[in-house]
Order: C-alpha cells, then sequence, then structure tokens
C-alpha cells in the first residue's frame, strides 16, 4: 500500500467515524422529541413537578438544629471538632497579634522594599503608598484581620499541598484520585464550599478557613507535581549516579527544580485564598470583606469602594510579592538589600518596643465621602438621564425584559423540563458519548428532585446572557490583540488588574451605577469574566504558526478569509477553553450576585448562609450549584476536546 | 569465574535489555536472528541491547561505537546499572551490579564510579563549585572540605574562578569541563561517558579530547566511553567495540579494526576514516627480532603518524626503522604493509 493510499484509507475511516456519530445522535435526539411529545400529550407539564422534590432541606435544617444544640456536649465536638476550632482560631489569634506588634510604619516599608527589589523602583514607591493608604482610610485593624486569616490558610494550604503533590507525582494511583478531585474543586464556584463548613462549624473565621483551604489547595499540589514530573531525567540519573539516596536526590535535586513551579502554584494559591478569605465574610469571617459586605448592605458605597480598594491594593501586593519571588533570579546579588532590610528589621523591632504599633489617627483621611457624592450623582444623572429613556436604568430594564426574563421564562416553563434534560443529554451524546448524557440527564433530574429546577433555570439564564455578552466582547478583543503587539500590550496590565481583583469586590462599582438586581450581577461578572476571554481567544490565534498563515497568504486569501477559514478553526480547541472558563467564571460570580439581588440559586444560598432557618435550603441550592457547574465544565470540556485536530499517527 | 574477568575491572557477560512487554518473546525472536524491527512489530518491544558481552581492564579506555540509535546509552546504563538489564551479568571492581542491593550499589557509586552525560546533566540551581561538590556531598563530606576538592579539581580542568557561576551561565566547552571536574572529584576507578563531547563545536571538541588523553595519562582511570564518531574511537581507545542493532559486530584495538574490519558495517566507518593519520608507525612495524639495521636507512619515532612516515618509504627502497623513546630500534615499517593498509582504506 503507498502511503498515499494509506492516507486515504485512514481519512476514509475518518468520515465513516463522523458519520456513524451523526447517525447515532440524529437517532438520540429524534428519540427523545417523540418521547417528549408523547409526554407532552398525556400531562401537561412545564416545570419540574413539585411533588417530586424529596424535601432534603428539612433533614439539613434538623441536623444543623442538632448541631447547634450538641455543639458543647457532643463528643464529635469535644473530641474532634472543638480542638480543631480552637487550634485553628489561636494559630490565626496569634498571628494577628505577631503581626500588630510590629510598628505600624514597618508594612509599607518593607512593601516598598521588596518590590523594589523584586520589580524596581516605579513598584516600590507604589506599594509604599498603596499599604500606607489602607492605614490613611482607617482599615488598618480589618486589613490585618484579612492578613491574618490568609496567611494561615496559604499556610496550611502548602503544608498540605507541596506534600499532596509530591505523593500524587510519586505514585500514579494516587494521582489518578488527586487530580480529577482537585479538578473539580477547582470547577466549584467558592461560594458553594462555605455551606457545608457552615452548617458543620457555624460562623466565624474556622469554617472561612476550611473552605478558603479547599478553595485554594488546588494549584500549589498541581504545580508541585508538574514541576517534579519536568524535572530534566538527566540531571536525576547524575545524582544517582553518584549515589545519592531517593532522598537526597528529591531533596538536593528535585525540589530545587521543580521551585519556580511550586512558588507559581503557591502564588495562585495565595490569589484564590485572598478572593475566597474576602467572600468568607459571609459566613463571618470579618476583616476587609467583612466591610464590604455590611456597606453594600447599608448602601454605604462610599466605604464599600474604600475596602474595596484596599483589597485590591492588597491583592496586588501579594501578587507582584509572590511573583517576584518565583521568578527571582538565583544569581542576583543580595547584599544591598540585605542591609536595606537589616535596617528595616531594627527599626521595626525598636518601633515594636516602643509600641508604635497604631497606624496613627491624624493620618486618617477618608474619600467615601465623596464616593458616595458621587454615587447619588449617578443616581440622579446617570441612572435615568433626563427622562430621555437612556441611562443605565433603562439600559438595565431593557437587558432584563428583552434578554434575560424571556430566557428565563424559556428555559424554566416554555420548555417542558423533560426536553430540557433531554437536550442536554443529546448534547452530551454529541460531545462525549453515552457516559455523559447519563451523567447529565442524572445530574439535571438531581436539580429537579431538590426542588431547584426554576432557581437553576433563572440562575442558568443570567449565565447564558452574561457568557454570550463576555464572548461577544472578549473573543473581538482577543482577535486584535493576537495581531497587534501594541494593543495587547496596553491592555495587559489592565487585563491583570481585573484578574487580580477578588470577584466579590467588582460589584462594588457595577452597583453605583446600577443599583440591585440581576443586571449588576451579570455585568460584574462579564467584566470578571472578559480577561480569560480575551487571554485565551489572543492565545489560541497566536499558537496558529506562522508558516500556516503564509501558506493561506499565498494561496491568495483575504485577511477575514484567513481568519474564518484558517485561523478561528485551528484555534477552536483553545477558543473552546476560553468558553469553558468563561462560562465557569460567569456562574461563580452570578452566584455571589444573589446578594446584590441576582436571584436565582445564588440569592437562596446567600440566604441559607445568613438565616439559619434557611440553611437546608442554602445547602440545596449549593448542590444545585455544584450540579449546574460540573454539567457546564463537563460539556464545555468534551467540546473543547472533541475540537482538537486527531493526534498524529 | 576465569581469570580474565577476575582481573577485569568491569565485566559483562550476557547482557540484554528489552524496552518492553514481551520481553522473553522479543529474547526468544532475536536469538534467531530477528532484527529489532521485526521484532518491534511482532511484539511492540524494542531490543536495545542483544547478549553483549566484554571486559575492561583496569587503566584501559574501551570506546564503544555505533550510530545513533544502536544501543550504546542502553548499554552503558546496563553497565552502570541505571537501568535494569533485562539479563546477563555485570561486575564492577569485583561487586556483581546485577545482584546487589540498592545500599550496595549505593556505596559502589559513591566509592568506585563515575558517569559523564552527553547533556552534561548539570544542576541548573547549583553554583558551579556545588556541581562539583555534589557527590561529595552526598557521602556527607562537610561543606569546607568537599569546596577544597571542588576547586582542586576546577582548577585541573582549567576552569579555576568559575566556581560562583551557574552552569548555565557557561559555554558548552566549559560546561561539559564541569561534568567532567563533577565526576573526577570522587575519585571514582571507573568513569563511563556517554557521548561526552558529542554536543560541543568540532574544534572545541577535538580540545576537550586531547586534554582527556593528557588527564588519562596521569589519573590512569578505566573508561568506558561511547561515542558515534569513529574518529574519536580511534584517537581515544585502547579498544573499540562497533556496536549495531544492539549488538557488538567487531571488538578489537584500533589496528585491529583499521586492518581488519570484521564485515561492510564496520568497513563503512574504516572506509572513511583518515587511516594514515591514526596510526602510528609502531602499529604497522614489524618487531626487529634481532635483525640488523642499516644507519642509512630513515627513522622514525613510534609515535609518528603514518602520514608522516609516508614520505620517507616513497623515497627509497628501504624499510623505515622504527625507535623508542631511547632512540633505540624496535621495529621496521615495509613498504608493502603500509600500502596494503592504506589501499584498504581506500577500498
Ligand atoms: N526508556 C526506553 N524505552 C523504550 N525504548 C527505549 C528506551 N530507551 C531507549 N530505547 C530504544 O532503544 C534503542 C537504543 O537507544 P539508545 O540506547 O538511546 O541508542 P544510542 O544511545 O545508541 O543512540 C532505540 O531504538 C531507542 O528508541
Ligand atoms: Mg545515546
Amino acid at each position: 500500500m503507498t502511503a498515499v493510499d494509506e492516507v486515504r484509507t485512514k481519512a476514509a475511516g475518518l468520515r465513516t467515524g463522523s458519520e456513524h456519530r451523526l447517525a447515532r445522535f440524529i437517532l438520540a435526539a429524534s428519540t427523545i422529541v417523540v418521547l417528549v411529545l408523547v409526554f407532552q400529550l398525556f400531562t401537561n407539564f412545564g416545570i419540574f413537578p413539585d411533588s417530586w422534590d424529596i424535601g432534603l432541606a428539612d433533614p439539613i435544617d434538623r441536623a444543623r438544629r442538632w448541631l447547634i444544640n450538641n455543639q458543647t456536649s457532643h463528643w464529635l465536638y469535644t473530641v474532634f471538632l472543638n480542638p480543631i476550632t480552637d487550634a485553628i482560631d489561636w494559630g490565626i489569634r496569634r498571628l494577628e497579634s505577631i503581626l500588630k506588634w510590629f510598628p505600624w510604619f514597618s508594612y509599607p516599608l518593607v512593601t516598598g522594599l521588596g518590590l523594589w527589589w523584586t520589580r524596581g523602583r516605579f513598584a516600590g514607591a507604589l506599594g509604599l503608598a498603596g499599604v500606607a493608604l489602607i492605614g490613611v482610610i482607617d482599615l488598618w485593624a480589618e486589613s490585618f484581620a484579612t492578613l491574618a486569616l490568609m496567611s494561615v490558610s496559604v499556610l496550611i494550604s502548602v503544608v498540605i499541598g507541596i506534600p499532596l503533590g509530591i505523593a500524587a507525582w510519586r505514585n500514579e494511583s494516587v494521582a489518578r484520585v488527586v487530580r480529577p478531585t482537585l479538578d473539580a474543586m477547582q470547577t466549584m464556584p467558592g461560594f458553594v464550599y462555605l455551606i457545608p463548613f457552615v452548617l458543620l462549624f457555624g460562623f466565624g473565621r474556622v469554617p472561612a478557613l476550611i473552605s478558603t483551604v479547599i478553595f485554594a489547595l488546588a494549584p500549589v499540589v498541581r504545580l508541585t507535581e508538574v514541576g517534579l514530573r519536568t524535572v530534566p531525567q538527566v540531571t536525576v540519573e547524575a545524582s544517582e549516579m553518584f549515589g545519592a539516596t531517593e532522598r537526597q536526590t528529591l531533596r538536593l535535586v528535585r525540589l530545587p527544580q521543580a521551585r519556580p513551579a511550586i512558588f507559581a502554584g503557591m502564588n495562585q494559591t495565595t490569589m484564590l485564598a485572598m478572593s475566597m478569605v474576602v467572600i468568607a465574610a459571609f459566613i463571618g469571617a470579618g476583616g476587609l470583606g467583612q466591610v464590604v459586605l455590611r456597606s453594600m448592605q447599608n448602601i454605604d458605597v462610599g466605604r464599600a469602594s474604600e475596602a474595596g480598594i484596599a483589597i485590591v491594593i492588597m491583592a496586588i501586593v501579594l501578587d507582584r510579592f509572590s511573583t517576584g519571588i518565583a521568578t527571582a533570579d538565583p544569581g542576583r546579588d543580595a547584599r544591598a538589600m540585605r542591609w536595606l532590610g537589616a535596617a528595616v528589621s531594627v527599626v521595626a523591632v525598636v518601633g515594636g518596643i516602643l509600641g508604635q504599633n497604631e497606624f496613627p489617627e491624624s493620618l486618617n483621611w477618608q474619600f467615601a465621602p465623596y464616593v458616595n457624592d458621587a454615587t447619588d450623582w449617578a443616581r440622579d444623572n446617570l441612572y435615568d438621564i433626563g427622562d430621555s429613556g437612556i441611562g443605565t436604568g433603562p439600559f438595565s430594564d431593557f437587558v432584563t425584559l428583552e434578554f434575560v426574563t424571556p430566557l428565563r421564562e424559556l428555559l424554566s416553563a416554555d420548555i417542558p423540563w423533560p426536553a430540557m434534560i433531554g437536550i442536554g443529554m443529546v448534547l452530551g451524546l454529541w460531545a462525549r458519548g453515552i457516559r455523559l448524557a447519563i451523567g447529565i440527564g442524572a445530574a439535571l433530574f438531581a436539580i429537579g428532585f431538590l426542588g431547584m429546577w426554576e432557581l437553576s433555570m433563572d440562575t442558568l439564564a443570567q449565565t447564558i446572557v452574561g457568557v454570550v455578552a463576555t464572548l461577544a466582547i472578549g473573543i473581538p478583543v482577543g482577535i486584535m490583540t493576537s495581531h497587534n503587539d501594541l494593543l495587547r500590550t496596553a491592555l495587559k496590565p489592565v487585563l491583570d488588574f481585573f484578574q487580580t481583583i477578588p470577584s466579590f469586590v467588582l460589584l462594588v462599582p457595577v452597583i453605583t451605577l446600577f443599583h440591585v438586581g440581576r443586571i449588576p450581577g451579570i455585568i460584574a461578572s462579564v467584566i470578571y469574566a472578559l480577561p480569560a476571554a480575551v487571554h485565551y481567544t489572543d492565545l489560541g490565534l497566536r499558537r496558529v504558526p506562522a508558516e500556516i498563515h503564509e501558506a493561506a497568504e499565498s494561496f491568495g486569501a483575504t485577511r477575514g478569509q484567513r481568519l474564518r477559514r484558517v485561523e478561528m478553526p485551528l484555534a477552536a480547541p483553545e477558543l473552546m477553553v476560553a468558553v469553558n472558563q468563561v462560562i465557569m467564571l460567569i456562574l461563580a460570580m452570578v452566584v455571589i450576585a444573589g446578594l446584590v439581588g441576582g436571584g436565582g440559586l445564588g440569592l437562596e444560598a446567600v440566604r441559607g448562609l445568613r438565616r439559619s432557618d434557611a440553611v437546608g435550603r442554602g445547602f440545596e441550592a449549593g448542590i444545585a450549584i455544584v450540579l449546574l457547574a460540573s454539567i457546564l465544565d463537563r460539556l464545555t470540556r468534551a467540546f473543547a476536546d472533541r475540537l482538537r485536530p486527531p493526534a498524529a499517527v | 569465574m576465569d581469570t580474565a574477568s577476575q582481573s577485569a575491572q568491569v565485566s559483562v557477560e550476557g547482557v540484554w535489555k528489552v524496552f518492553g512487554r514481551k520481553v522473553s518473546e522479543a529474547q526468544a525472536m532475536a536469538k534467531n536472528g530477528a532484527s529489532r524491527e521485526e521484532i518491534q512489530t511482532a511484539t511492540g518491544s524494542v531490543v536495545a541491547v542483544r547478549d553483549i558481552s566484554f571486559d575492561v581492564a583496569p587503566g584501559e579506555t574501551f570506546v564503544v561505537m555505533g550510530l545513533s540509535g544502536s544501543g550504546k546509552s542502553t548499554l552503558i546504563r546496563c553497565v552502570s546499572h541505571l537501568v535494569e538489564p533485562s539479563e546477563g551479568r555485570v561486575e564492577v571492581c569485583g561487586t556483581e551490579l546485577t545482584r546487589a542491593d540498592s545500599a550496595t550499589l549505593r556505596d559502589l557509586r559513591r566509592q568506585k564510579m563515575a558517569m559523564v552525560f552527553q547533556h552534561f546533566g548539570l544542576f541548573p540551581h547549583r553554583k558551579v563549585v556545588d556541581n562539583v561538590a555534589y557527590g561529595l556531598e552526598v557521602q556527607g563530606i562537610e561543606r569546607q572540605e568537599r569546596h577544597e576538592r571542588a576547586q582542586e579539581l576546577l582548577d585541573t580542568v582549567g576552569l579555576e574562578g568559575w566556581g560562583d557561576h551557574y552552569p548555565q551561565q557557561l559555554s558548552g566547552g566549559m560546561q561539559q569541563r564541569v561534568g567532567l571536574a563533577r565526576a573526577l572529584a570522587v575519585d571514582p576507578e571507573v568513569l563511563f561517558f556517554d557521548e561526552p563531547f558529542s554536543a560541543l563545536d568540532p574544534l572545541i571538541r577535538r580540545d576537550m579530547q586531547d586534554e582527556l588523553i593528557d588527564l588519562q595519562l596521569k589519573l590512569q582511570r578505566t573508561l568506558v566511553f561511547i561515542t558515534h564518531d569513529f574518529a574519536e574511537a580511534l584517537k581515544l581507545a585502547d579498544r573499540i567495540a562497533i556496536m549495531n542493532d544492539g549488538a557488538f559486530v567487531q571488538v578489537g584495538t584500533p589496528v585491529e579494526i583499521l586492518t581488519e574490519p570484521a564485515d561492510d558495517y564496520v568497513r563503512a566507518f574504516t572506509q572513511d576514516a583518515p587511516v594514515a593519520k591514526v596510526l602510528q608507525a609502531c602499529s604497522l612495524m614489524q618487531p626487529l627480532d634481532g635483525r640488523g639495521v642499516s644507519p642509512d636507512w630513515p627513522q622514525v619515532s613510534e609515535t609518528t603518524p603514518l602520514e608522516d612516515a609516508l614520505p620517507h618509504l616513497l623515497g627509497s627502497t628501504n624499510p623505515v626503522v622504527v625507535c623508542d623513546e631511547q632512540n633505540t630500534p624496535v621495529g621496521l615499517l615495509q613498504g608493502d604493509d603500509v600500502a596494503s593498509v592504506i589501499s584498504e582504506n581506500r577500498g
């Protein structure tokens, strides 16, 4: 058989493969349509029947009451949970008091110095000013609470994560359990982790810390494993040839070379922890998140903005610090910095002994009043500009009436629920196969049984609107940046900035302009997810090899043709990853937006966290969020896999 | 155990290495003369090394030469026990590696052997001096002492003053000097080289070869040296093994290989080899055996390359007298012998 023949047979094989798939798909789709029609004839159903609600909320509520009543007596608490709680709480308090022992000025100094060293003069000056600003706007104590909680979370994540990463690297069967678990954990909107722990521990910093650790654990584990896996084999062999023991090789050769990857993981873990610690204000974690939350409830946008800015400063400083450490050049001369560091330490210790640890009140100055004025002004002038029907208010109404509400009606009522399940299953079948289809069907039924059908469809509708808007903006911008290095360089800091901001904080500026309701949540989610859309589009298009560009050009393809016929199809898998990421980010944000009247599952979950009689419903909503997230994640991943070109043979 | 392998410092007997699942099937096929491709299509396993035996005497330089993919790296990894042979026996410095437990193997590696790698295998996170000191660190030697020793070796390989750099700040040639210093730092009896100079520029490669020869003259270690460069093999080797498709085709001194290539595969290398440069007068001379020597006959030293002896032969019908270092005649170089070797080479 000649090579050409071989290629032909293979191509034919591929074709029959996909034809086969199509036939199966059509068969399945028509079966489901027929079934739905038959059902429709006998019963008249729109939404999932109420009577099928298994009522999980009641036992949860009973369990909650039982837990509250037995917190001081039952062995589960006295022997197990309370000691854990006490130990963690002690650790956080201890760290907080240590942090507070140092004089206030050591923080801006250390930050400025550290950033100067790792990032240059300009970053150093900004860092110094930023940290000082936190004190100026009178959020010093709250920042320490947040910092302490976050540091302990990161510490625990690292202490668990690195050994777990080593174990996963060493042992394939550990990896097979750990990897999908981490994937699943990272898919969930962080918010849902709060629910089970609040159930078990009640309000406070301990459940906040535990859910933060779980939410933030994944990157450090994964990158430890990746880092160890990518250590060049030849260095390991060299070490073995010198008669090093396994431990010696791990300690002296593998771990040091995996260090950059591990540090990158710690950076990501830190950022996730930061964002989670802020969200954990919902369950009484205190700190800056609490200020945002309380102010938003009191519609004190000014104070919320101040706390938001403090959070952003903290997040950015931490991010720059940890990437600076991760990418630090080991060969750099550190002498001058050591001297400066020593000098600052001496000043700090002396200051600490002299008791200079409160941020001086004389330096306080708040910009909250101005923000509140601006907000009032915006409300009076932008919400509805002079009765003209233009403004943020009419815009909200327009989007709500034209898109969100009709889509919600469509999903929850107009399309009968069996048809929705059918559609989900057919998509699963199309994207991957029968197993995914069954999984999706089961998950959707479960949502129904939880009595969360309507709320889920509400959340789904909001998510879809957010995703469409994000992609409609993000993909064209990504296309532009992929063709224009200048634009890319200009946009990068902006996108980085928005990616560093903890999701929750984004709600603050949005509600100044759009009040409460579903729209501000959707808008915040679009802002939140845009960087990912732009990034992955850009990445996908840039991966198209230059030769392919040139080949297409040599055939005389126009720019538009090239984009449509060559670049986009080649970048399709990456674009699908963009879709996946965007969906997950939007969903996470739409859920949090329950706080500002976003409705849907988020509202139910928020209520469950805040009112002890609604914990059961909140729990159900949490499970529904998890199920919805899993469905969307699996489905988009499966499509992304399908779009990848067949591997070389 | 025969006497040869008792006095040998490295002794390899019937070593096989099969990558893949169906080891015994693949070996059975190989014993029936199947080629590597045939075995791979039939079993999915790769016979990388098939039934190799050899001994290396103390102080000898044994070079294994073969094309890329012929199984050289796998062989030297079997010998140094970085991979476990599928079958066969390997003995280094009197210890049978193939039976040793991991502690014995570790001790042997710490005390007796060291390896230099093709892509250097330096530790990018350690300074040059800490790279060189690695073997000593693993043995638990104090920092002060191991650094002194490392400095010494850096001086030996001509890298004084580079200890505080990181390997990636050095050129390829310098990096391999670090590799060499690192191997020598533990004062090994046996050194394994897996194509150490292949990644270097030709000029630097030549310098490194010359330096290795000088070092070896001083140190007299046992070297097992892998290369795909026939000229390099001729230059360095006491004995050469030519490897093809996982097996040795011929083992012999450079002269034997050049003068009596075992088959067409070996001949393909010898044909292109610069025989007149490589062979020295001593390798083609006939021993004097008490014959008289005329003072009129031209004289050359033992180490004179053939190409420099040729003009003397062409200038007269007399043989050329070969003298040793004390200038006493030890042999005669005959025009016919030289002609036959060179014509074989051009053949
Ligand atoms: N770890 C391995 N697994 C499977 N096959 C291998 C492995 N290492 C080497 N091989 C195969 O064994 C053969 C010999 O390889 P190698 O010893 O590296 O040759 P050389 O060093 O002469 O280039 C090659 O066909 C190679 O593909
Ligand atoms: Mg090799």
